[in-house]
């Protein structure tokens, strides 16, 4: 059997792919990425990938049986995926920095390292399942859809796919539970990681006033409607996402949203619920796992993790592609991913660039 | 095949020798050298019994030698300790080189930036010479303590500590040295070398874990870090590990004893390995081969290496265990303050740290340069 490498977060769902890769009988190593400095994170931080993540990830190794490796990979991250963070949010959108990281440091990085260790393929604990055919390798939805992470993915370089493994994928996070406890896995029982790993206090606020300094994204601006006209202020667009409603101050006759953010002028254009409903999207940085997909062709798309995947038509295919849904959708935000699918199985994705509201012919 | 240990320099077994030594005092001499009773008297002298151990393997007094839980800790009273006791109403200067240990780097800053010392960082040339004008400087205010290393924990390049110490000296300084790579490797003699302060631990020479020892010259100054009751003269209070301290002095005077033909022995492993890698790893160089070199440690830097760690985890693989330097929290390495002193930071290599003990034999070394050449094949061709 080939040499595999895993990559251990120290959660649960890595583990047990660790584990079902050992009793299939592959040669494993276990790594854990090392993504940021520790030393500024509080003691007992909850996020997956701090020193508790690391010890949790070489204890299970050692139950299985297998060595473990810490890939100090803080360059890399720090350049791929905080800097990107950062520069997103700076210009008004809203990144998706666990698909970037997929992208470039967990699975590209992480494959070139392992290399020079004899490894041949990768591996991780995300749901989602993947076929390898003679002619490609297609990623699929995991089989619980309550934690299919196939979203996350779309990102992956296509040349990596052959490469890589999804032990967890057939399974459902209450049998990946029951498998860790009957392993006697340390962490069968870890709750879930919620945070961004590098925003450990919670507030990606504090991490953009700490790498940008003074910057207009942090400044005072104002709130108007799509009419131009003025109705508040707010403390800096880096705060808002659109489809926000907290934060926005009170005194609307109906709720309020965060329709856009436009960096240029600093304003938050805030605007009711049928106002965030939209239908055009156009997205860039497209990444195909397969052929490109051709004008006219009808897909499913998802716009948000957790949200349904919306039918669309494509329409024009280059470096960005514009794609218009069926039924519109709340809030697209630009900055966030679009990801494609042919029922459960994954085309690719791009980021959401811009979303408008097609004119309604009578 | 079984799995070969190469990394000596990190740390050691307990020989046989010190597991007997200490089983006594691990169970029925379990008793508390400061009680009053039989259990204490029994204790205590074993405790004083291994004292004279030490002190007659180094060439100290019994009462010049301080039993402490490790060798940072060692370091720590060293250094802050020495300051606590020289600092009424003046700033004392620490001293220190750019390729000490971290015990005593961490700790010269943290006096520093609490106020307790100035600290100065002598830089260090890749012959293992220091600049001796700026030992001069440095020297010239006191009170000053001078820390220099006397085997270098990742190259295992040797630092003429006992000229440095006489030169020092003789400008009115004090001098502590952390030897905790050199104990039982380099001859070392306190009744000729001018040392005020020395550290070691046990587990770098057959001895047990968390066990340590302080050398302090009769009328050098250290105040206790710690606080609580009398033991070890109040310079260290807690109740004494009589096992860890008979374990420790074992350790220490069998190396000692046996140190001239042990370092014979290593230093033909060394040198074999050294010429197997240079002939089989074109552009490999041996790291401070301009220096003395302590007969335990062969540090190489693998060219166009850029990730050092890789080729330490691949070599595992392979069975082979090394380290890239000394062995740090996470066990995530980066290119080490050491490395950075001595080489610039353009010079693409990964440096590895090969260190044999007393179970080493040849064909172990045969076998690791096999590895290296592998992994060092393969990452050229990953990368």
């Amino acid at each position: 059997m080939s040499r595999v490498l895993v990559a251990m977060s120290g959660g649960v769902d890595s583990s047990v792919a660790a584990a079902l890769l050992v009793e299939a009988g592959h040669d494993v190593v276990g790594v854990t990425m090392k993504t940021f400095c520790y030393s500024a994170t509080p003691a007992h931080s909850k996020t997956c990938c701090g020193l508790d993540g690391i010890t949790d990830a070489k204890r299970v190794a050692d139950t299985l049986g297998i060595p473990h490796f810490v890939f100090d990979v803080e360059e890399d991250f720090t350049r791929d995926v905080i800097d990107d963070f950062v520069r997103e949010y700076a210009v008004g959108r809203t990144p998706n920095p666990c698909v970037r990281c997929n992208g470039h440091t967990k699975f590209r990085d992480l494959m070139a390292r392992g290399r020079a260790l004899g490894c041949e393929r990768i591996a991780s604990g995300h749901y989602v399942r993947i076929e390898h055919g003679a002619e490609r390798s297609t990623l699929l939805r995991g089989r619980d859809p309550q934690k299919d992470q196939a979203y996350f993915l779309w990102g992956l370089p296509t040349e990596l796919l052959p490469r890589l493994l999804f032990p967890v994928g057939e399974l459902t996070k209450p049998e990946v539970r029951e498998r860790a406890r009957t392993l006697g896995l340390v962490t069968a029982d870890k709750p879930e990681s919620q945070e961004i790993c590098f925003v450990p206090t919670g507030d990606y606020r504090d991490l953009l006033q700490k790498r940008l300094g003074t910057h207009p994204a942090l400044e005072p601006g104002l709130l108007v409607r799509r009419s131009g006209e003025v109705v508040g202020e707010h403390r800096g667009y880096a705060g808002f996402t659109v489809g926000q409603r907290k934060g926005l101050g009170g005194g609307f006759a109906e709720p309020h949203f965060v329709l856009e953010i436009r960096a240029a002028t600093r304003e938050v254009v805030v605007g009711t619920h049928d106002e965030l409903q939209q239908d055009e999207v156009t997205i860039g940085e497209v990444n195909w796992h397969g052929a490109p997909l051709s004008p006219g062709d009808s897909l499913l798309v998802q716009l948000r993790h957790r949200a349904p995947a919306a039918r669309a038509t494509v329409g024009h295919v280059g470096d960005a592609v514009t794609l218009t849904l069926e039924e519109p959708r709340a809030a697209v935000t630009p900055g966030q991913s679009a990801v494609l699918f042919d029922g459960e199985r994954l085309l690719g994705g791009g980021r959401i660039v811009s979303a408008a509201r097609r004119a309604v012919v009578v | 095949m079984d799995p070969i240990y190469l990394d000596y320099a990190a740390t050691t077994p307990l020989r046989e020798e010190v597991v007997d030594a200490m089983a006594p005092f691990a169970q029925a001499g379990f008793g508390n050298p400061s009680s009053l009773h039989r259990w204490g008297r029994a204790a205590f002298a074993a405790l004083e019994g291994a004292r004279e151990e030490v002190a007659s393997a180094l060439g100290a007094k019994p009462s010049e030698v301080f039993f402490v839980r490790g060798g940072t800790e060692s370091d720590n009273l060293a250094l802050l300790g020495w300051c606590e006791a020289h600092g009424d109403g003046m700033t004392p200067t620490l001293a220190v080189s750019a390729v000490e240990h971290h015990a005593v780097l961490a700790a010269a800053e943290s006096a520093a930036r609490t106020g307790h010392a100035r600290t100065l960082v002598l830089p260090v040339s890749a012959e293992g010479t220091l600049d001796l004008a700026a030992v001069a400087d440095a020297v010239a205010s006191p009170p000053t303590l001078l820390s220099v290393m006397w085997v270098n924990n990742e190259t295992g390049m040797v630092l003429p500590v006992p000229e440095l110490a006489e030169r020092a000296k003789a400008a009115g300084a004090t001098v502590h040295t952390d030897a905790a790579q050199a104990l039982g490797k380099v001859p070392i003699d306190l009744r000729t070398a001018p040392l005020d302060l020395l550290s070691a631990t046990g587990h770098k020479l057959y001895g047990p874990k968390g066990t340590g020892l302080l050398f302090v010259r009769e009328g050098t100054r250290v105040a206790p870090l710690l606080h609580g009751g009398g033991q070890e003269r109040a310079l260290r209070p807690g109740t004494q590990d009589v096992a860890g301290a008979v374990g420790l002095a074992r350790a220490v005077r069998l190396a000692v004893q046996e140190l001239e033909a042990e370092a014979a022995r290593l230093i033909e492993l060394r040198e074999r390995m050294s010429r197997a890698l240079v002939d089989r790893i074109p552009g490999v160089r041996i790291n401070a081969v301009g220096a003395p070199r302590a007969p335990h440690i062969l540090s190489v830097g693998v060219p166009s290496v850029k990730d050092g760690s890789a080729l330490l985890m691949a070599l595992d693989l392979e069975g082979v265990a090394v380290s890239g330097g000394s062995a740090c929290l996470s066990g995530a390495a980066k290119r080490s303050h050491v490395m950075a002193a001595l080489y610039s930071p353009g010079d693409p290599f990964a440096a590895v740290r090969f260190s044999f003990g007393r179970p080493t034999r040849p064909a172990d070394v045969d076998r690791a340069v096999d590895a290296l050449a592998l992994v060092v094949h393969r990452s050229e061709a990953a990368a």
